[in-house]
């Protein structure tokens, strides 16, 4: 390929940029104009929207074909353990996250189950953990942020990354900080496995949620703003699941058996 | 077969809900006791203290197990049109049969004119009489459509009710649905009682409403369209004739 067939990409990266991307303000007579604008909070609206565009792009060509070939080649049994393995790999950024939050629990369960899937598992490809009673969740540092009470900010939709906002893109950035994994030796071998696993976890992921994205792209009149509002609505309700996540900190299969169930009731 | 009963063994609200039931029927017990006063006396002081106290009891006995009876009620509904939905996706019928079978539940089960009201938000009192009449009908058929669209996804799903809980007047019973290679993903339907029968006027599927993510798709469809509830109506016509 001539470099010169990338002018349009680098074009309309630096139209994006060179915008400025502000939206345009809402008629100030309009108090329903001026209350959905609040309530969108998307002031780079079209910045984003070219982001959104050239994300769209790449995962037409590219990331959803693999997916879909991922998906079709690879049996569901085999997937499943591929899933289980990635996930095994980022305990100690889920476990680091889980003490911040200050949940004792929850970091005994990322814990115990980094031990007990990365031996009796072998390296994580069998869920063993969760049928000893330590079930699995998901979180990360832009979810810490959001407990030690930071707003999200206005909503970003990143190259790549997708949508977002500055409290989860800084800790997308800090969890790649906090990852073992990041400072594990320098070598062909492990670069070359670093990448494949980066690599690897986006096709599972992005396989997870094939024929959803399908339907939304297809249903929505404004797919943008439907991605928006989805991706909003699912990250506040992980969050709010995070905080009232105020099990016991003994499991149930620790306490002694007793009459009455008080001695389960959460504090 | 194993999944649902290793989800509730997992809810953590289990304890709490076995104890609230408990109240909610301590209560109802409680009922009668200030009607029998009204029937043996007759003199107007004594009559101002049992209406007091009749009154005492709409608020202590009364309120929380209507609205208890309110989120049993909720819950069995859910139960049964869940167990409708299932047998349907998964019965033998043909693909149209199937189309046809969803669109009786869902004409019969959820409240496509409210829901349809919900998504427009303050664009419906913009809109003329006819306007909101033709949207209201292509907002039915895009629904049918969509959810029609998804059964061959949907094949193999199975259900597990969970808890209820009130929320801002209506109900919230949540369920685990798991489909075949999929992870269980929490749904909760939101159930309102006001016109006596219950009606399914949201699906809340992992945190995501989808009330609230059409209305916000409409709303920025309408945002870059001048408002214009028209566009709107057009847009969705072409939807409705477009083969999904």
């Amino acid at each position: 390929m001539r470099w010169f067939k990338l002018l349009p990409i680098v074009g309309a990266f630096s139209v994006a940029i060179g915008l400025g991307g502000c939206a345009t303000p809402p008629n100030p007579n309009d108090p329903g104009a001026v209350a959905d604008a609040r309530e969108t909070n998307d002031p780079l609206e079209p910045t984003n929207r070219v982001f959104y565009a050239i994300n769209d792009g790449i995962d037409t060509v590219l990331l959803r074909p693999v997916a879909v070939a991922y998906r079709y080649i690879v049996p569901q049994t085999v997937r499943t353990h591929v899933h289980q393995v990635l996930s095994n790999i980022d305990s100690p950024i889920l476990l680091a996250n889980d003490m911040m939050q200050g949940n004792p629990r929850r970091a005994g369960d990322t814990l115990m189950r980094f031990i007990v899937n990365s031996t009796l598992g072998v390296a994580g490809v069998f869920d063993v953990a969760t049928d000893f009673g330590y079930p699995a969740h998901d979180t990360d540092f832009g979810i810490t942020l959001a407990l030690w009470g930071l707003p999200s900010g206005p909503f970003l939709f990143l190259p790549i990354l997708g949508p977002s906002n500055p409290r989860d893109a800084t800790g997308f950035g800090v969890d790649i900080a906090i990852d073992p994994f990041t400072y594990v030796g320098k070598g062909t071998v492990v670069t070359a496995l670093d990448y494949s696993r980066f690599g690897l976890a986006a096709v599972d992921a992005r396989a997870a949620v094939l024929g959803d994205l399908d339907k939304i792209k297809q249903q929505a009149l404004d797919p943008y703003a439907t991605f928006r509002s989805l991706s909003r609505q699912h990250r506040d309700s992980v969050i709010m699941d995070t905080r009232e996540d105020t099990r016991a900190t003994v499991p149930a299969w620790f306490a002694r058996p007793a009459p009455t169930t008080s001695t389960q009731a959460t504090p | 077969m194993v999944r649902p009963a290793r989800a509730h063994n997992l809810d953590p609200g289990d304890a709490m809900k076995a104890a609230s039931a408990g109240t909610s029927k301590a209560a109802t017990m409680l009922l009668p006791a200030p009607t029998e006063p009204k029937s043996m006396l007759t003199r107007r002081a004594l009559l101002a203290a049992a209406t007091a106290m009749s009154f005492v009891g709409i608020v202590m006995g009364v309120m929380p197990s209507a609205r208890a009876q309110g989120a049993d009620a909720a819950t069995s509904f859910v139960d049964a049109t869940g167990k409708a939905l299932v047998a349907t996706v998964n019965g033998n019928g043909s693909a149209d049969q199937k189309k046809q079978a969803l669109r009786t539940i869902i004409d019969r089960d959820v409240d496509v004119p409210e829901i349809a009201r919900f998504c427009l938000g303050r664009f419906w009192r913009l809109a003329t009489p006819q306007q909101q009449q033709d949207y209201t009908l292509l907002f039915h058929q895009v629904l049918v459509n969509n959810i029609t669209g998804k059964i061959g996804d949907y094949k193999g799903v199975v259900f597990a009710l969970g808890h209820s809980s009130p929320r801002a007047g209506d109900v919230a019973v949540g369920t685990v649905v798991t489909r075949p290679g999929n992870e269980p993903s929490r749904v909760d339907w939101l159930v309102a009682m006001a016109s006596g029968a219950p009606k399914i006027i949201d699906i809340i599927a992992e945190g995501t409403s989808l009330r609230l993510t059409q209305r916000d798709d409409y709303s920025a469809f309408l945002s870059r369209n001048n408002n214009n509830v028209q566009a709107l109506i057009d847009a969705m016509r072409r939807q409705t004739v477009q083969p999904s």
